[in-house]
Order: structure tokens, then C-alpha cells, then sequence
């Protein structure tokens, strides 16, 4: 957002801007056609008639991260591949987002322990938003990660300044933590 | 039509085509021994407890089942031996071309050659031994195509060198991975490329 | 420069000047992320104008250990894992499993557990034929076939979903028999799916293949000749579609298929030339209707009765020994090669997949061709990365 980014107070005024400007973010996000593995079909069959991720805003689905806002981590990743996920994070426009979809993209899965290949998480190399369980996750749990999703991006601040950091008198409590 | 012996495919055909395909091998001078299988197709009752009772005796004799092979004696002759089982015996498709590493205190490991004939619609397995420290054999893929990706793989996860292949470059590891990792005594990396291994 | 592409407009007014240009190949990466490359595998194109000139492909992108798994996990727990490596034809890699395992262990199942793995992987075969199909729609630009696609094939979903609870990865056709017997009425609920899926087929074949701009871009394209296949190892659609007789159902006999009628489907060079893009896609697409076929027998003949060996339990010592199984995959011949020395975890399970072998001859159909013909190329080979990578 250019030079307004996390410049302004809050108010009535700026907190209604900062929701527009989610809105549309969360209702139009464009995933990258990323399918690794068997995740990546019931992506596939997520964007099918039957479950039709159109309806909530993330079916165009693109071929070039240069269009794409959400990158959805259908499957099991594996250093030669890692290289590959880590360059196309980077050549994605912000804001983005990173959903790791299924057991292998959270932690490798089932290939966590003999995997030798394998990289367990691709937490490990971008930074992921959404987390969602399962080997593979049925196309529901998709749409439910698609919808935590889009519930994070509402309560992101866009012009709005960060809050100030809380430093309590020493000796009360605990500090927070960053 | 192949007879159906048993519920996952023919036997018969495949041990009559080995002892056949031996026959032949042996009189182009190929050194060579047919291994038959000596457990039934299909498991007599109590046999669980008749092998524990047999792995028990001091100097048992091997049981074993599954298919026949033939094992050559020196993995030098394996590019005449396919070369022969190709043009006269018949067998026009190499379907499979693998290795094996029996134990990690084994100094050999097996390499698998899986050839198939379309018309006696018969298999034949090859196996030949060689060594860890220096396993390196000459390349088939000059005479089977197939043998170019199977060998490729078999290289990088075993350490096997096949002489004489066109483009022995690593297939599913990448350019600058360490160690052989289907050898058994193969040890899991700490780090690639900075990304950590460990849990 | 008489060798220069442009040569023959050098007679045009305004190219007297004397052409003096050195062409340079091109290096295309397709891939790792590319649409047409149904998953993760690179191929680099090179290009002479429009032209290739030779190409090469890059794999591992996925290689996920399946074999090494296999040499530490029992032999039951690998199961989960044979889901994994043709994720869209699972209930054929249990059953290849399966039958590798049951080899050694010497057991033969019951016949309605044959009945009922038969039935399974051929519902799985037409799955996954018609995601096949649709993708290749997709490859070529169309989306309208991967959505009628996806369409029929969430009702197989829905049918292997009543049956063993899972939408992808089954295991249900296990070693010693399958998972549970069919839960009441769902013999006739894939009765009713066969009914409506034969009339649906007629819409794929009208809408897609007879469609003139799919055939432009399939047929006499990427032509592989019999003798190619055979040495490149190539098995299923892509060495039926060259015109070879080949079938391991019908060949090598597995479970009840000797008592089964069906007809093995060749390429014929229908709108083009023998061993083509196109006939690769009719292969497929009559498989489909074979498989229909077989499963109408099944569902006549199945009978009452036990669903798993009564000795096989839940940790199981295969004898010693070594054991090549194959079985037909809808991508062709999936192989097991297992060795077992008598204890509960396997000295080595190799798995020989189809695609793999597919896949290697894909980059020597495609010198010569133009460069949109890659994807077509590619599209018809028909892989599954997790395959070919494992």
C-alpha cells in the first residue's frame, strides 16, 4: 500500500478502510497451479463441479506465481524441489500467503523418518499461513483451510499502524515475546 | 492362453522358459547356474512352523520361494547373455533392471535383469554379483534402451558403475548428493544445502 | 546462408542485403511448475524456431524414498505407502502389492475377496482413465473434459468412500484378502454407476475425441513405432496404442481374469498414423468401456463367502525368497519385486512403474516436432511423477 502502509491510527475511519481493503483481498485470492503430489488431486478435484472453490473466491487458479497471491503446498517436498518452492515464493507479489496442504507439506508425513530425501515441512524454507491436516485432506478440509484463511487476511492491518509493543515495569509478570 | 496356476500369474511357464533359456545360455559358453525354487506354489498348511523348525537345523538347507533365475557366474558375460536372449531366444523387452543389497555385511550385492518374451509369453530373470568396494559392470543399454533410466537409477542408489553407458548422470538424486542411499549401511544426511534433516 | 530458415524470402525486394545471421538453439525449461506436466518433472526443450531439436527430461522432483520405507517398515505398514506412489490408481497398487506379497507368503484368497479386488481396481482403472482424459483435454486447452471428467469420477469416489472410508489412498486390497466385505447395496449402487457411465461415455467420445481440433493436435504426432516400444520397456496404453497385442490381464492371468471375457484394445491409426498421440487417447478411452465390460461379469458372477486367508494376520513372515508379481495398471505394467529372508521386514521391495519406463521415451518422440506439441507429447504418456519418481 505504498506509503500509507502501518502509518496511520486506528479510527473509525481507517479501521473501515483496512476492512475494504481485506474484503477484497480474501474473496479474491488466486492460487498457483502447484500440485506436487497426491495432495494436488484433491486440489484439482477441490476446483471440480462438485466442490467448486469459485464460490469462495479461489478459483482462478494460475500457472505463473507472477499472478498468484496464494501459494497452496499440495504434497511432499523434497530438497531438489525445495530450491524450486523457495524461487517461487520469491517471484510472487506480496501480500502472500502459503497454505501447506496435507501431512507431508506440514512435516513430512509419512515419509518423516526414512524419507532421506524429504523435507520435513516446508515451513522449513517459506513462511506458511495455513496449516491443513490430513494424507490428503479430503476437499472439505481444503475449503476449511481456505476459509481460515480468508478469517487471517480479515484481520490483517494495512494502513493502520502495528500496535505498539507492550513493555511492562520490570518485575511485573513476564514480557512478551517480540 | 497362459494357464493361471496360481492367483497372482503363471508359474509353469516362467520355469520352463529358465531351465530352457539356461539350456541355451550354456551352450554359447555362458557360465551360468539355474536356481529353482524349492517351496511349493502355494503354502501347504502348518508350513510357517515347518521353515522355523528347518531355519533351526545346523547346516539347513536353503528353502526359498518365488521364481526361478539364472545366476551368472561372471558379470562380464551379461551383455553377450542379453545380447544372445534378445536376438535368438526371443525376449524383445527388458522390463525391469534392478539391484539389491542383501545385508550390510554382504560384500556383494545382486543386480536383476527382468526380460520378457511377447510371444512364448514367458519371463526371464538374470542375476549376476558384484562387488561393493568395486561394482562396476558393463551398461546393457545398447542393447535394451529400457536398460538406459533403470541403469541410471540403479547407479545412484547402489554406487554401481555400468561401463560404457551413454549418460550416467544421477536421475532422481540431485547433482551433489552423498552416498548410495539403498545400500544398507547407507547413513541418513544431517543437512542438504543448509535445510536441516533433523526432526 | 542457403540453409537459413529465411533463405527463400531472399528473392523479396528489401533482402538484397546479404543475410548474415547465425541462428542459436533455444533452451526451454518446462517445469518443474507447469500445468502440462501433471506434476512435478522438468523437461528442457531445445528449440530451433519453432521447431525442437532435441529435448530432455529431469526427474526426481519427487522422489520420496518408497523404496527405502519399504526395507525398514514391516511388510504390512508399507501398504499405506504403495497408495502413494500412482495416487490416482491406489486400489491397483494395493492389489500389485498385494499379489507380490501373497506370493511369497504362498496363500492364495478366497474368491470373493478376487471378486471383490477385481471389481475395485477396474472402478479404479476408469477413475483414472477418465482423469487421464480429462487432463489431456486440459494439456490441449480444453477445460470442458476435466470437468465432465471430474464429474463421473467423484461417483467412483463416492463408491470406494462406501466401502473402505477413504477418497484416495485406500488400502483396502491388502495382503491375505481386502479390508471389509461390501457394505449392503453397493454391488447394486456400481451396477447403477455402469448404467449411467455408459451413456456419459458417448458425451466424452463426441465432445472430445471426435473433435476436430483434437485430432489436429494429436494425431501424427509423437508416433512411436512398435519396435521403440519394446525396447524403451514401454507397457499399458502407450505399447498397446503402437498396435501391440499385449495385456498382462489376458497374458499373464492374475486373480479371475482367465474367467473373465473381455477384448484387449490396440491402436489402429484411427485418424492418423499407427502409435500416435491420438491412438494412445483411444486406447484409453475404450479401456474404459472394457472395463465396464469386466465389471458387469463380476457383479453376475460374485459369490458369498470369506474375505480374507484365515492365516494371514497382522504381522506376517513371508517365506524366503525372491518374487517378481505384475499386474496391469492403468499406466501399464506395475511390478513388485520383492525379497524376503523369512523375517517381518522385507530385504528389498522394488517397485518397477509404468511411468517411469513411459516416461523415458517421451524425450525421443519429440525432435522434430513443433514446439507446441510438447505438452501433447507429454500429456499422452499419461504419468504420474509420484510414479515415476516414487
Amino acid at each position: 500500500m505504498g506509503i500509507l502502509e502501518n502509518s496511520l491510527p486506528d479510527s473509525i475511519l481507517t479501521t473501515r478502510v483496512d476492512w475494504m481493503i481485506n474484503w477484497s483481498r480474501a474473496s479474491s485470492l488466486w492460487p498457483m497451479t502447484f500440485g506436487l503430489a497426491c495432495c494436488a488431486i484433491e486440489m484439482i478435484a477441490v476446483g471440480g463441479p462438485r466442490f467448486d472453490v469459485d464460490r469462495f473466491g479461489a478459483g482462478a487458479f494460475r500457472a505463473t506465481p507472477r499472478q498468484a497471491d496464494l501459494m497452496v503446498v499440495a504434497g511432499t517436498v523434497n530438497f531438489k524441489m525445495g530450491e524450486r518452492v523457495k524461487r517461487l515464493y520469491d517471484q510472487m507479489p506480496g501480500p502472500k500467503y502459503v497454505m501447506a496442504l496435507g501431512a507431508c507439506a506440514t512435516g513430512g508425513g509419512p515419509y518423516h523418518k526414512f524419507g532421506y530425501t524429504v523435507m520435513k515441512g516446508v515451513d522449513r524454507i517459506v513462511p506458511v499461513d495455513v496449516y491443513v491436516a490430513g494424507c490428503p485432506p479430503r476437499p472439505e478440509a481444503f475449503l476449511d483451510g481456505l476459509m481460515l484463511l480468508q478469517k487471517k487476511i480479515m484481520r490483517q492491518r494495512v494502513i493502520r499502524a502495528e500496535p505498539k509493543k507492550v513493555v511492562l515495569p520490570a518485575g511485573i509478570g513476564a514480557q512478551p515475546a517480540t | 492362453m497362459s494357464q493361471r496356476d496360481t492367483a497372482w500369474g503363471p508359474m509353469e511357464v516362467q520355469r520352463v522358459a529358465a531351465s530352457e533359456a539356461a539350456q541355451a545360455l550354456q551352450a554359447v559358453g555362458i557360465e551360468l547356474k539355474l536356481c529353482v525354487p524349492n517351496l511349493p506354489w502355494v503354502a501347504p498348511e502348518g508350513e510357517a512352523k515347518d521353515l522355523v523348525r528347518r531355519a533351526k537345523e545346523e547346516d539347513a538347507e536353503p528353502v526359498w520361494r518365488g521364481d526361478a533365475y539364472l545366476l551368472l557366474s561372471e558379470p562380464g558375460q551379461v551383455t553377450q547373455a542379453l545380447q544372445h536372449c534378445r536376438d535368438e531366444l526371443g525376449y524383445s523387452q527388458l522390463y525391469d533392471l534392478t539391484a539389491c543389497d542383501p545385508a550390510a555385511d554382504e560384500t556383494q550385492l545382486k543386480l536383476i535383469y527382468g526380460l520378457r518374451n511377447l510371444k512364448s509369453k514367458a519371463r526371464l530373470i538374470l542375476q549376476s554379483r558384484v562387488d561393493k568396494a568395486a561394482a562396476s559392470v558393463p551398461s546393457v543399454a545398447s542393447i535394451y534402451q529400457a536398460a538406459d533410466w533403470h541403469e541410471r537409477e540403479a547407479g545412484e542408489m547402489y554406487g554401481i558403475t555400468f561401463v560404457g553407458h551413454p549418460d550416467p548422470r544421477n536421475i532422481l538424486l540431485p547433482d551433489d548428493w552423498v552416498g548410495f542411499p539403498l545400500r544398507k549401511d547407507y547413513e541418513y544426511p544431517d543437512e542438504y544445502n543448509g535445510v536441516s534433516c533433523k526432526e | 546462408m542457403s540453409s537459413h530458415p529465411a533463405a527463400e524470402f531472399d528473392h523479396l525486394p528489401g533482402r538484397e542485403v546479404e543475410l548474415d545471421v547465425a541462428t542459436q538453439d533455444c533452451l526451454i525449461h518446462m517445469g518443474p511448475q507447469h500445468p502440462a506436466t501433471h506434476g512435478v518433472m522438468r523437461v528442457l526443450l531445445k528449440a530451433d524456431g519453432e521447431i525442437l531439436a532435441g529435448a530432455q527430461t529431469h526427474l526426481g522432483y519427487l522422489h520420496r524414498c518408497a523404496e527405502k520405507i519399504g526395507e525398514n517398515v514391516d511388510w504390512l505398514q508399507y501398504l499405506p505407502y504403495t497408495d502413494r506412489y500412482d495416487y490416482l490408481a491406489a486400489m491397483n497398487n494395493n492389489l500389485g502389492y498385494s499379489l507380490a506379497v501373497e506370493s511369497l507368503l504362498g496363500a492364495e484368497v478366497p474368491a470373493r475377496a478376487q471378486y471383490l479386488r477385481v471389481i475395485c481396481a477396474e472402478l479404479n482403472r476408469i477413475a483414472s482413465h477418465l482423469f487421464a482424459v480429462g487432463t489431456y483435454g486440459l494439456d490441449l486447452g480444453a477445460f470442458t473434459p476435466l470437468f465432465s471428467a471430474l464429474r463421473d469420477r467423484e461417483e467412483v469416489l463416492e463408491l470406494f468412500e462406501k466401502i473402505c472410508g477413504a477418497r484416495l489412498t485406500y488400502s483396502y486390497i491388502r495382503p491375505g484378502g481386502v479390508m471389509n466385505d461390501a457394505p449392503e447395496g453397493w454391488l447394486t449402487k456400481v451396477a447403477e454407476f455402469l448404467d449411467r457411465f455408459e451413456k456419459t461415455w458417448h458425451e466424452y467420445w463426441t465432445l472430445m475425441v471426435e473433435n476436430k481440433i483434437f485430432i489436429e493436435r494429436t494425431a501424427n504426432i509423437g508416433v512411436l513405432t512398435e519396435e521403440q516400444a519394446l525396447s524403451w520397456g514401454c507397457t499399458g496404453p502407450m505399447l498397446r496404442g503402437s498396435g501391440v497385442d499385449w495385456d498382462l490381464r489376458r497374458d499373464q492371468p492374475y486373480l479371475i481374469y482367465d474367467q473373465l471375457e473381455f477384448d484387449v484394445v490396440k491402436g489402429i491409426g484411427y485418424r492418423g498414423t499407427l502409435g500416435d498421440c491420438f491412438d494412445r487417447n483411444f486406447v484409453r478411452m475404450f479401456e474404459m468401456t472394457e472395463s465396464v465390460r469386466i465389471l458387469r461379469q463380476c457383479l453376475a458372477q460374485i459369490p458369498d463367502g470369506e474375505i480374507m486367508h484365515e492365516e494371514v494376520g497382522a504381522v506376517i513372515r513371508p517365506a524366503p525368497g525372491e518374487s517378481y508379481v505384475s499386474i496391469e495398471n492403468p499406466r501399464g505394467e506395475l511390478g513388485h519385486y520383492v525379497v524376503s529372508n523369512g523375517t517381518k521386514i522385507a530385504v528389498r521391495v522394488r517397485v518397477r512403474s509404468p511411468s517411469f519406463c513411459n516416461m523415458s521415451v517421451a524425450e525421443h518422440l519429440m525432435p522434430g516436432s513443433m514446439l507446441g506439441d510438447a505438452a501433447s507429447i507429454i500429456g499422452s504418456v499419461d504419468i504420474v511423477v509420484g510414479e515415476t519418481d516414487r
